[in-house]
């Protein structure tokens, strides 16, 4: 029987090696590339991501993953952003100007508000049925991010409160992005990229 | 809601996790990876290594130390600080692991890559570590590497109220390692413009940390020495702060932490 493979997605850009450690430790094949010959074998991708929107946006077009991204996107390939690779997912991010995002989940990137910082744990909000977090529904997880997601409700599946009700988990079909690291959420976040990879896997 | 946090911290001096007293006398403790393992395991909300000769002796960020944290496959948010000469030694130790950079010589020697680090990784990632005393009042601002104390530099204060920087780990220098030593007037005198202020340096007990997490301006709280004192200090430390929003003591919190047998 073979292991499910992950891909994630390599530009060059901040820490892919926790992400790997722990998707490796749940049992997925785990490859780190930025080749789109390597990401093509494998089920699902993830785009993580730590810095700021326009250095990241433009080290993933320097790399041409952006067209690779979008294709997958449209080909219904499961797809996970972390932090700022949920932000990338969106249509574009007020972070040092306006920068176009990857346009995957309609919503634009906007500060929490004038000096407000995300940092630490926070629980999120989620419908106790939804098949992809319901059962993380009142967990915490470490969050690290001054801007955040505003979508659709449609497109919004939890919440956290920093002074205002922002989108942390994001969905659109196979395409989920989350704003915390659950890769540093200790047994929260292990739960919840089971549940979530699982849940895209067999989508 | 956001709950305050609660740091492990580890002092490492020539590559080897040390107890530290008053920014003056070590004592060895042990592999940096083992302690950090243990706080990994036991809850930590964050964990803080510091590598406090790298600075001082101009040996750039301790990537060997990293290079052994990054293969523990930790569940537990990272900061590293020491050493940090540039934006590219910042973005480095990210690569390398880390979450956030704290930044200490820098803030005197080169505040510009203080700017440019943020602008490449995110002002939410960029801690300014300020050593300080209260000195006929006021604070003082300890510059470790000359011995020598000055007021807070003005222009280090505008990162942080512009939001180069987004906290500020306050460290009592004079009391660390000391118990229940921490002087709050140090917090209650930094003219924060809001919560963004960490707390470290002689803080041991429950009580005083409830105290600290009483003020308006205090995140989080770091504890040092005092976590290798006695087991589980850190479930510890969270029962004695019933009423402060904090996650719950853990017990594991990895899958290390659970052996395969059980």
């Amino acid at each position: 029987m073979s292991r499910r493979g992950i891909g994630i997605v390599d530009y060059g850009v901040g820490n892919h090696t926790s992400v790997w450690r722990t998707l490796y430790t749940l049992g997925y094949r785990c490859k780190v590339t930025s080749r789109p010959e390597e990401l093509d074998t494998m089920d699902l991708l993830v785009l993580p991501g730590v810095g700021a929107f326009p250095a990241a946006m433009q080290a993933i077009h320097a790399r041409g993953l952006a067209t690779y991204l979008r294709a997958a996107a449209a080909a219904d390939r499961p797809l996970l952003g972390i932090c700022l690779g949920m932000q990338m997912l969106a249509d574009s991010s007020t972070e040092y100007g306006e920068t176009p995002g990857l346009g995957l989940i309609p919503g634009r990137v906007d500060a929490i508000g004038s000096g407000l910082w995300h940092i630490g744990w926070n629980s999120i909000d989620a419908s106790p049925a939804d098949p992809l977090v319901g059962r993380s529904a009142s967990e915490s997880f470490y969050f690290n991010h001054s801007y955040a997601v505003d979508c659709p409700i449609e497109f919004a599946v939890a919440h956290a409160t920093l002074g205002r009700r922002f989108p942390v988990v994001t969905r659109r079909g196979r395409i989920v992005g989350v704003q915390f690291h659950p890769e540093k959420s200790q047994l929260a976040g292990r739960q919840l990229l089971t549940d979530i990879i699982g849940g895209l896997l067999h989508a | 809601m956001l709950n305050q946090r609660l740091i492990g911290v580890v002092t490492v001096k020539d590559g080897w996790a040390v107890q530290s007293f008053g920014y003056g006398r070590w004592l060895p403790m042990g592999k940096p990876e083992c302690v950090v393992e243990n706080l990994d395991r036991w809850g930590a909300d964050e964990i803080l290594i510091l590598c406090l000769d790298r600075s001082r002796r101009q040996l750039g960020p301790d990537f060997a130390t990293l290079e052994r944290l990054k293969r523990l496959n930790l569940a537990t948010p990272l900061i590293y600080g020491g050493g940090i000469r540039s934006a590219e030694d910042g973005v480095a130790v990210v690569q390398l692991g880390a979450d956030r950079v704290c930044v200490d010589a820098l803030l005197r020697d080169d505040l510009t890559a203080v700017h440019k680090l943020s602008r490449q990784l995110g002002a939410q990632a960029v801690v300014a570590a300020l050593p300080l005393s209260v000195v006929n009042g006021a604070l003082a601002w300890r510059d470790y590497r000359r011995a020598t104390d000055t007021s807070l530099d003005p222009a280090v204060l505008a990162a942080l109220n512009d939001g180069t920087i987004s906290e500020a780990l306050l460290i009592d220098w004079r009391h660390e390692g000391s118990p229940g030593a921490f002087d709050p007037e140090i917090v209650r005198l930094f003219p924060a413009r809001g919560r963004q202020l960490i707390a470290f340096g002689g803080l041991s007990e429950s009580a005083q940390l409830a105290d600290l997490f009483a003020l308006p301006t205090v995140t989080a709280a770091g504890v040092g020495n005092f976590l290798s004192y006695r087991e589980h200090a850190i479930q510890t430390l969270k029962a004695g702060l019933p009423g402060v929003a904090m996650r719950p003591a853990a017990y594991p919190t990895s899958e290390r932490s659970c052996p395969e047998s059980v």
